[in-house]
């Protein structure tokens, strides 16, 4: 006679799964429905908003607002191509790295064969491709989809060109050449956008994304330089950088933010007149050097004496200690950090928006309930939801790899 | 080494020929604590020597103030001649003509084996690039691991990194070499080849200072052993006559304890 | 054959090691002063060809403005309305600390629960929160869910009698007849009878090994305490109404502060969750494992071994959490809520000079974060482990 194990065994096993998990004590069969029964309910409604209910035309119909303000529109293209070309330079940076990375024997990717290769890529970046086709679909002309598979097809071609050429070791002029034109392309790119539309009058996402970038970048010098004075054993210098980080460290952004609204112009000579943006972006730098100078400063601590010591002992003087030793291994040390302190910028950036007036992403979605067509209907929670979701899911993707790259970069290479 | 037919003088203070190293009354104080207390050495030139003695004896301090790793804070130390104090110009030069192998190797994980032997001529020296490679691959002949050129450091074993270490110490082409301890942080299979290396070193005269607790080299190898407790010079001698006849009580003790 | 005494050669002053450190750290300073000097110079010069006063004189004029919740005329002067601001700022904070501690830490353990409704509904939240601008979620509760989704009065709704919420605000049910100051007082004699008490039943707990009942021995204390105070001060329960187009009796949570604290504490309470998290998850797991080999029971592992560990790694970075919601409280302007910075803001609107006034908020801040500081630094030296 057969019996019917398999099914059997298969109800067996999920009944098991959900004693251990969901019932295994009287308070724990509560909280199962108690729980269970309002996430259900606010799944339902959600769903019924975000498909049913929800008119999402005040977003497809504002969607180039939302995105790069008033540009205009006979320049619009320029967007497109400086997007294609950053992302051609962001791909090839990211191929020389992978480059260097093979010719060392370090590649986890050579390792991996073609699907686990594009299985790990889709976990990784599969939402933000989910978005940005979400957005594609709320558009209506065919221009955004180009732009898209231009600029994806420019990000890898650039990394495969990268990869190939960071693998092979070049002449002392051929990198110098190298390095100052990759140095150079974003100036390249930021002065034709500009050329086209002033930035003062830069807004909606591409505000956001432009004030977190130039903000992290711009305030690298003067945070390396907190943290090295801070360290100092030269009374002067530590006392100076300390006043500065926790002076700056315990303001609220959005005060120094008001203040740079009403005070900047009056700190420099009258010709130079700075526009709100380059307001916002100002306090970003001095505000974020702090920060950075506190994380800086637990990376110099974090690279054992025994470098410096060694260092010494070769006879290096204490610039070239700094420089070519401790600093490198320092900022390597703390890039998951670092990274944090951009989301976090990322995400502080809307206070422009409600401090100088600037008319960033968040402010663009208030405004746009006041349009004519949308007054009135309360269409400001698609507005929002819009706006978090974007603001989500570029945060998430950047934190999730973060934590990766602290995976790797502490797991070691032995 | 020296020619064993020499008689070498118990000490400390004496030597044949030109001292390299001049250690005068020297004194070194960690806030209240004393770690050196009239430290008085001579150290000629291709000379080795070897110091040991209990932990927190003071050894480690001692050859670190001869690079200046540590300040000294009363007595004089020289170094060819050069006068180690707050000159920076001196402190320079002193630290050029000496190389430091330490403990924990110290090579720079973020430079390739090559890179970490090369950085030192080509910024200090300014030697340039190819003078500066071959110099590093010569080295790490010299040394039995030029197949490691081009990898991490991390991605060595011990011994092979530590051999690094002396490799790039000994680019910069020093006068005396320092030794920290430099086997204590291997596993016992690895410090065979780091000795090897050291005995090749005294064999083409190079004058050294070690620091360890390998007594087996120091019977071998050293001219003269150095024996320190609480921050003291306690007795001074050949390997012969220290290990056979100690004088001092502190000394038999303490070589009761680990012979 | 004796030595003389060392003689050390002077390096000549511009080679002198100790020199160079101080010519090198003077330099820096007279750049940096130089900078300073320049940028007030700019300042200075300008403000006075445009005719705006650079003193703190502005604080003794009048405000001419109101503030919504508070009695105040614009005949007081600013520095009156700075002092209403900083108490609105302290009492936003305060109640945001305490109630994004709570639910910061309940959601913390939930993440590990073994309930996997419980864990997957923690980790949503947790996640989902952790990655919007605190911006857009102050925006959406005062925009979208107090202006949008509470009703009119006239359809306010009625929570068990206890709570009416419209748009105007939420009325809770509150007492009166008291002060606050004096029912934290007897709070305060209760708490200290609690200690008391628990240090009495350990005493006895170590002389003779009969159970503590601290918990309850201290509580029914305090609860006696409270109901003893209640009534001495003669305090009596309002509950709230609807009256018309106003609700009367109960306490009015006005829109802005509950928009604001929400946004708050739910952020900071996202925060606290990940940390509260990861220094349980920090302690080691062989600590658990060393508890059940005594044979201490499940909860009993977490009160005595493992919670305090992850306690002393959780007390920096949590107190880290409570300097930002003090400075995140400084949002509350962009909503109405009359925080240290609208009172700055509005200030400065009037035609008071901008940079005095600013850089008065900025300085109450900081000296607020420094002060919380403290205390955190003053918790975390009490809990550290003893070392070598």
């Amino acid at each position: 006679m057969t019996i019917d194990t398999p099914t059997l065994t298969r109800g067996f096993v999920a009944r098991n799964w959900a004693r251990k998990h969901l019932f295994r004590t009287p308070l724990d069969a509560l909280l199962t429905v108690v729980f269970g029964g309002l996430s259900l309910y606010l799944i339902y409604r959600a769903f019924l908003f975000v498909f049913v209910n929800a008119r999402w035309e005040i977003i497809s119909s504002n969607l180039k607002l939302l995105m790069i303000g008033r540009w205009p529109n006979d320049h619009v293209l320029r967007v497109a191509l400086a997007i294609a070309v950053l992302a051609l330079w962001g791909g090839l940076i990211g191929g020389l790295i992978a480059g260097r990375q093979r010719a060392a024997g370090l590649s986890v990717a050579a390792g991996m064969s073609i699907s686990q290769r594009v299985s790990d890529l889709v976990r990784r970046f599969g939402l933000m491709i989910a978005t940005i086709v979400l957005l594609l679909l709320l558009t209506d002309t065919a221009g955004p989809w180009l732009m898209a598979i231009g600029a994806g097809a420019a990000g890898f071609a650039g990394y495969w060109m990268g990869r190939a050429v960071g693998a092979r070791t070049l002449g002392k002029w051929m990198t110098r050449l190298g390095m100052l034109v990759l140095a150079a392309v974003p100036i390249v790119v930021y002065w034709y956008m500009v050329s086209a539309h002033p930035l003062g009058e830069w807004e909606g996402f591409l505000f956001n994304m432009t004030a977190a970038t130039a903000g992290i970048i711009l305030c690298f010098p003067l945070g390396v330089l907190l943290a090295l004075g801070r360290r100092s054993k030269l009374p002067l210098l530590k006392w100076m950088s300390i006043a500065y980080i926790e002076f700056v460290r315990g303001s609220p952004l959005f005060v120094l933010l008001l203040l740079a609204n009403v005070s900047l112009e009056f700190f420099v000579p009258a010709s130079l007149a700075p526009s709100k943006p380059i307001r916002a972006v100002v306090t970003f730098t001095l505000f974020t050097a702090a920060y950075l100078a506190e994380i800086v400063r637990g990376g110099l601590q974090s690279v054992p004496r025994g470098q410096e010591e060694a260092a010494k002992s070769l006879g290096l003087s204490p610039t070239k200690q700094m420089f070519l030793i401790v600093l490198p291994q320092a900022l390597r040390n703390v890039i998951p950090a670092q990274i944090g302190q951009f989301i976090s910028l990322f995400k502080d950036t809307t206070l422009a928006g409600a401090a100088l007036g600037i008319l960033d992403l968040l402010a663009g979605a208030e405004a746009i309930t006041s349009q004519p067509d949308f007054v009135g209907q309360g269409l400001i929670i698609e507005s929002l939801v819009f706006v978090a979701f974007l603001f989500w899911v570029g945060s998430f993707t950047m934190s999730r790899e973060s934590q990766r790259l602290e995976k790797r970069l502490g797991v070691g290479v032995r | 080494m020296t020619d064993s037919n020499q008689t070498v003088f118990a000490d400390a203070t004496q030597v044949h020929g030109d001292a390299v190293i001049e250690m005068d009354h020297v004194d070194k104080l960690f806030g209240a604590f004393q770690a050196l207390t009239d430290i008085n050495l001579k150290v000629a030139r291709q000379e080795v020597v070897v110091i040991i003695g209990p932990s927190g004896s003071g050894k480690s301090t001692l050859i670190r103030c001869i690079n200046r790793l540590e300040e000294h804070d009363a007595g004089r130390i020289l170094v060819d001649g050069i006068e180690l104090s707050e000159d920076v110009k001196n402190i320079q030069e002193i630290r050029r003509e000496t190389g430091m192998v330490f403990q924990s190797f110290n090579l720079f994980p973020h430079l390739t084996v090559i890179d970490n032997i090369t950085l030192a001529p080509r910024q200090v020296r300014r030697m340039p690039k190819k003078e500066a490679e071959a110099l590093a691959m010569e080295l790490l002949e010299r040394v039995r691991i030029p197949e490691q050129a081009k990898k991490y450091p991390l991605q060595l074993s011990g011994g092979q990194q530590q051999r690094v270490a002396i490799a790039r110490s000994l680019a910069m082409k020093p006068k005396v070499m320092l030794f920290d301890e430099p086997t204590s942080a291997l596993d016992p299979e690895m410090v065979g080849e780091v000795l090897d290396t050291m005995k090749d070193l005294a064999r083409e005269g190079m004058t050294m200072i070690v620091v360890t607790h390998e007594m087996g080299f120091a019977r071998e190898v050293a001219d003269r052993v150095v024996f320190m407790a609480d921050g003291q010079i306690v007795e001074v001698g050949t390997p012969d006559h220290f290990f056979q006849n100690p004088q001092e009580d502190r000394t038999k003790l303490f070589l009761s304890q680990i012979l | 054959m004796t030595t003389t005494p060392p003689q050390v050669a002077r390096p000549p002053l511009y080679r002198n090691v100790n020199v160079l450190k101080w010519v090198f750290q003077l330099v820096v300073f007279f750049i940096v002063l130089a900078i300073l000097f320049w940028l007030a110079n700019n300042y200075l010069t300008r403000s006075q060809d445009l005719g705006i006063p650079t003193s703190f004189d502005f604080l003794d004029q009048p405000t001419s403005f109101d503030i919504t919740g508070a009695d105040f005329s614009p005949a007081e002067p600013v520095r009156n309305a700075y002092l209403v601001g900083i108490g609105n700022t302290i009492r936003i904070s305060a109640v945001g600390i305490v109630f994004a501690t709570a639910l910061g830490i309940l959601v913390g353990i939930g993440r590990l629960s073994r309930n996997w409704v419980v864990n997957k509904l923690s980790t949503v939240f947790v996640e989902s929160l952790r990655n919007i601008p605190l911006l857009v979620i102050m925006t959406f509760c005062f925009l979208g869910i107090v202006l949008q989704l509470f009703p009119r009065i006239e359809e306010a709704w009625n929570l068990g009698g206890l709570v009416i919420v419209s748009n105007r605000g939420v009325s809770v049910t509150w007492f009166e007849g008291t002060t606050v100051a004096a029912l934290l007082g007897f709070l305060f004699l209760g708490v200290a009878g609690w200690w008391l008490i628990a240090r009495w039943r350990r005493g006895v707990f170590e002389r003779t090994g009969a159970p503590t009942r601290a918990g309850l021995l201290g509580s029914s204390f305090l609860i006696l305490v409270m109901v003893t105070g209640w009534f001495v001060l003669g305090a009596t329960v309002t509950t709230p109404e609807v009256a018309g187009r106003a609700v009367a009796g109960g306490i009015r949570v006005d829109p802005s502060y509950f928009a604001v604290l929400v946004a708050l504490v739910i952020y900071t309470a996202s925060h606290i969750a990940e940390i509260t998290r990861g220094s349980i998850q920090a302690v080691p797991k062989g600590q658990g494992e060393a508890g059940s080999a005594l044979a201490l029971s499940g909860s009993q592992r977490l009160w005595f071994v493992v919670l305090p560990q992850a306690m002393r790694i959780a007390i920096p970075p949590i107190g880290n959490q409570y300097l930002n919601l003090i400075k995140n409280s400084s949002l509350g302007a962009a909503f109405a809520y009359f925080d240290l910075t609208l009172v700055a803001q509005i200030t400065v609107g009037n035609g008071k000079p901008a940079v005095p006034a600013f850089v008065l908020a900025l300085v109450f801040y900081v000296v607020l974060s420094l002060i919380t500081s403290t205390f955190v630094n003053l918790a975390n030296r009490h809990f550290k482990l003893v070392e070598r």
